[in-house]
């Protein structure tokens, strides 16, 4: 499967299309953006503040992906994950998978959300007030 | 051996690492019997907070060595 785990201290580039080894493979290529509210537990921010245990993660997310792509059959994954001071309206994360059909891209997609929210080192360490 | 702190951990030991010698393998309650003497402001933490050992998430049966890293592991708020 061809992975791709990135951490990025600004904004999230736009996203390239999926990767040439699974074109004509892939009959999907799924895509998330997690991106910042203006509430944080009730209270309006202007940001959020995240930090990464950039190391672990990678470990977590590739295990992650490995179980992933067995039980779904992916063919490509990437992740990226922002750090630092991450403004209202941008995105935090950014996940695609590609697969054969889109049944078992969007099944995977939303287990590896749920996946990096249950054990993934990232944390967001401060809401900045707006 | 390398502690790491992270998150709000880190916030409330006022630092991200500390480096602690030990001379045989530690079980994890004896790790925690000596972070606790070193960082007491650790002890609000200690029931919310996950040991990994070298990046992977210690379980009961681990011992820590001295060329270990260990990470102090808030729960994770990601995404």
């Amino acid at each position: 499967m061809w992975v791709e785990i990135l951490f990025f201290d600004k904004p999230l580039p736009p996203p390239p299309p999926a990767p040439a080894q699974v074109l004509g493979l892939a009959g999907a290529w799924a895509e998330f953006h997690g991106c910042v509210r203006a509430t944080e537990a009730g209270q309006n921010i202007s940001a959020l503040r995240y930090e990464i245990y950039e190391s672990m993660a990678l470990v977590r997310v590739s295990a992650h992906l490995e179980a992933l792509a067995r039980q779904h059959g992916l063919l490509a994954a990437r992740f990226w994950h922002r750090h630092g001071v991450v403004p209202i309206g941008e995105a935090a994360v950014y996940l695609a998978v590609a697969a054969p059909h889109r049944g078992p891209a969007l099944k995977a997609l939303g287990e590896l959300i749920d996946l990096l929210k249950a054990d993934v080192p990232i944390w967001k360490v401060e809401a900045i007030p707006a | 051996m390398k502690i790491l702190y992270f998150a709000h951990v880190a916030q409330a030991v006022g630092r991200r690492e500390d480096n602690l010698d030990v001379s045989a393998p530690v079980t994890a309650e004896a790790l925690w019997d000596r972070l606790l003497v070193l960082r007491p402001a650790l002890a609000p933490y200690r029931a919310s907070i996950y040991l990994a050992r070298n990046r992977a998430y210690a379980t009961g049966d681990d011992q820590f060595l001295n060329d270990d890293e260990v990470a102090l592991l808030p729960p994770v708020s990601g995404g």
